[in-house]
């Protein structure tokens, strides 16, 4: 018997996987990155429509308020399509942001909607750097400075960014139309990019003020980099299925390429990995839900994204080898999955970074005890 | 008479708890060798007066009757406080395959005497050309009037020298068609002219594993279990539990822990190296923990665990050899001394994990052997 919980958190996967299946799948992340690289503004609506972006918002706010684990469920399913949808930044960063700071802000509900996508900007000297060392400022409604490692920042109707203000840091919105704005894009392995903002005197909307940013920010973080974990795990699942398929067909010295019991054994190691990357970032994820001590949470979220990018980097290379050269081809699918594992991987830490906080984390535990 | 199943986990945790706690003798925690059975006699002792010896037969055969979750706890206890699973072969294998397959009287006979340690068993089932194709088994055991009459060798049978019986896989076919069809499941007795016991001496030192010889070696007809030419089977149809008990994860977070407080004391976490290694084995033993816990929520759920399960062991051993392996790292100069290394008021013994994490990928079926059950069994790769 399983609980309604867990029944309620299969039926999100069911229809998550329907929805992105319907629309084509890994193929349809193709198409968008032959396009130009951007996400399917109609997509996000049809994902809106069912509840994905609300998920983890509580439902006072307009959301589900189904917690983290059924976001991860969500984001799992974006990873085996390899969908460049915003949903772990809109879930874990923009709404996750906006629902700590001022959760009867309009743009909550038009997030949760579809209606906008917001990117989120903090970062000034990537992951380790401190947010109070940002030099980006505002002051008097007006923006000036740079802003660096912005997912999403080529769909965006607008910007959350975290800078210092008159006393300490601020939460502002930035239309992406504002005047005295410019956004650099560096192109990432998958597709998509990056941005690189610079404002200068660029007219911005304070949203929240004061120390609640920085808990904010380094909680919305953290939610994001599980569920980023989450979706690595989907992407590796789906990149384990493609290349078992591959090794079953694919015929050398009359027999297919699976009955040598070197490539077996190598498979059979990728699934076991795969199952304790599930397992490990399933368990971790709920241990969140239920879990208010946000060192303890971001403990839990470096868990995760260490684990879930030690899979992935396993994963994809050695789909790749076992596809043989084709696997080294743009027209294979496997290709896909590894790029996008580049991107995700990099993107909020990788796996020794995480393992050291999470070591970190585990020390200072041990030392409060 | 208990009915354990009645009790919540929690109270049947605390009730298991507390026995080992306050009857469990202090000097045999977390022994590093395998003990005979005079080392550890005063302790089962106790765990007969119990009811406990055999935690997971039914209760009117003197078991405790344990359903799979709650027989989980026990053990997870059990190895918790390090308390020695004692001379439990006949409990773990011979006394549920009687109790599945024996006669009337072949239970009122052995069962009893498993449970008091009266007979004390080993396993033989290896020999020198049947090690993971343990179906070409040479040994012969060809009837005579009454009795089965046994000719040839069994090999790494674990204690055998503080054995008083054996049960064994053996030839009764030489000529049926496939090789798994012509084996039978027999018991017999050690102490007798025809069977000869040679210790082995392994890597540690220890001499925990033995070859037995048999010539014309006898036992009574009596003693077969089951059918004639069914052995093969029956043996098999035992695995189930122990594969996913192989796969528990209490011998590596066990040496995690011993690891942690010794590279502590040692000083080995100054190494940024070092921590990243300590942070990824420490990972690894939480995550398997994660997906044994799934399949024991299956076994409680009453459902029946596939072969899927062999990826809990695969994982856990590989995981507790390295373990090990960084003991011997954050050991240092040391690394090679054998004994206990005294680090503040911790000892450790460097050497014996690192002896008894080698061969858990060699034992229960190999894990290249349970890489191929995976491959076929779950992965459905061909040939
Ligand atoms: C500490 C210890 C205690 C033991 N206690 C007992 C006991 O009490 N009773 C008992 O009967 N037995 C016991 N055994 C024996 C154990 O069951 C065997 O060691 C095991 O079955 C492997 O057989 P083997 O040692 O002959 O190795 P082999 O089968 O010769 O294997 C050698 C190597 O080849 C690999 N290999 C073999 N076949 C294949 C294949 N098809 N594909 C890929 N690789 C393969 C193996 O994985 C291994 O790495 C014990 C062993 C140990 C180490």
């Amino acid at each position: 018997m399983l609980s309604s919980e867990q029944d309620d958190l299969r039926l999100l996967r069911e229809s998550a996987r329907m929805l992105f299946e319907r629309a084509g799948g890994s193929g349809r992340a193709r198409k968008l990155r032959d396009a130009g690289g951007d996400f399917d503004p109609e997509m996000v609506r049809e994902l809106a429509e069912a509840g994905v972006f609300g998920v983890a918002v509580p439902e006072d706010n307009g959301g589900l308020g189904m917690g983290l684990a059924a976001g991860g469920i969500i984001a799992g399913e974006v990873g085996r399509v390899i969908a460049p949808e915003p949903v772990v930044l809109t879930i874990g960063l923009s709404l996750g942001l906006l629902r700590r700071l001022c959760p009867d802000h309009p743009k909550v509900p038009q997030l949760i909607s579809g209606e906008t996508v917001l990117a989120v900007a903090w970062q000034e000297r990537g992951p380790g750097g401190a947010p109070a060392d940002a030099t980006c400022r505002y002051a008097g409604g007006k923006l000036t400075g740079a802003k660096a490692w912005v997912v999403g920042a080529a769909g965006s109707q607008g910007f959350l960014v975290v800078a210092q203000g008159d006393d300490g840091q601020v939460l502002v919105l930035v239309e992406a139309n504002a005047d005295g704005f410019v956004i650099n894009k560096r192109a990432q392995a998958d597709g998509s990019s990056l941005g690189e903002l610079s404002f200068s005197g660029t007219p911005a909307a304070e949203l929240a003020s004061g120390r609640a940013v920085q808990d904010a920010l380094a909680e919305a973080v953290v939610d994001a980099t599980a569920l980023a974990a989450a979706e690595l795990v989907g992407l590796s699942e789906r990149a384990f299925e493609i290349t078992l398929d591959y090794i079953k067909t694919r015929e050398q010295f009359d027999k297919p390429i699976g009955s040598f019991q070197v490539i077996q054994h190598r498979a059979v190691d990728l699934h076991v990995m795969c199952e304790v990357a599930q397992a490990g970032v399933g368990e971790a994820l709920a241990q969140m839900d239920g879990e208010t001590d946000p060192k303890i949470r971001a403990r839990l979220a470096s868990r995760a994204k260490a684990r879930a990018v030690t899979a992935a980097k396993k994963l994809t290379r050695d789909a790749i080898q076992l596809h043989g050269a084709v696997g080294y081809t743009d027209e294979f699918d496997v290709g896909l999955y590894l790029n996008r594992a580049l991107v995700l991987s990099a993107w909020l830490g990788d796996d020794a970074y995480h393992r050291r906080l999470w070591f970190e984390a585990r020390e200072e535990e041990g030392a409060a005890q | 008479m208990n009915d354990w199943n009645a009790m919540t986990d929690a109270e049947f945790r605390k009730e298991v708890r507390q026995f080992f706690e306050a009857e469990y003798p202090e000097e045999l925690r977390h022994l590093p060798h395998r003990p005979k059975f005079a080392e550890i006699e005063h302790w089962h002792r106790k765990l007969h007066a119990k009811g406990w010896v055999a935690p997971a037969w039914p209760a009117e055969y003197g078991g405790m009757g344990l359903n799979a979750a709650k027989l989980l706890i026990f053990y997870e206890e059990q190895q918790r406080w390090g308390v020695n699973r004692g001379r439990d072969m006949g409990v773990q294998m011979v006394g549920p395959l009687i109790i599945k397959f024996g006669t009337q009287e072949q239970k009122d006979y052995w069962l009893p005497r498993i449970l008091s340690c009266e007979d004390i068993w080993c396993q033989g089932y290896s020999e020198p050309g049947a090690g993971s194709d343990l179906a070409n088994l040479r040994t012969r055991a060809e009837i005579d009037g009454d009795e089965f009459v046994i000719n040839g060798q069994k090999i790494w049978t674990t204690m055998a020298h503080d054995a008083t019986h054996i049960f064994m896989l053996v030839r009764t076919n030489p000529d049926a068609p496939k090789k798994q069809q012509g084996i039978s499941f027999l018991l017999a007795p050690m102490d007798q002219s025809g069977v000869d016991v040679r210790t082995i001496t392994t890597l540690s030192g220890e001499t925990e594993f033995c070859e037995v010889f048999f010539d014309n070696a006898r036992t009574p007809r009596a003693n077969l279990v089951g059918e004639l030419n069914k052995g093969w089977t029956m043996a098999k149809a035992l695995l189930s539990f122990e594969r996913i008990f192989i796969g528990s994860p209490s011998l590596a977070q066990n040496a995690l822990g011993q690891l942690e407080s010794f590279a502590r004391g040692r000083g080995a976490f100054d190494d940024p190296v070092f921590r990243d290694r300590f942070a990824q084995a420490a990972l690894d033993v939480e995550d398997h923990a994660a997906l044994y816990a799934r399949f024991a929520d299956q076994l409680k759920r009453g459902e029946t665990l596939g072969a899927d399960v062999s990826m809990l062991k695969i994982w856990v051993t590989e995981c507790f050899q390295r373990i090990t392996e960084l003991m011997i790292e954050a050991a240092g100069p040391d690394g090679g001394t054998i004994g206990p290394l005294q680090v503040g008021n911790i000892s450790v013994d460097v050497l014996a994990s690192f002896y008894k994490a080698r061969p858990t990928t060699i034992y229960g079926g190999s894990n290249e052997i349970q890489r191929n059950i995976l491959s076929k069994a779950v992965l459905g790769l061909p040939g």
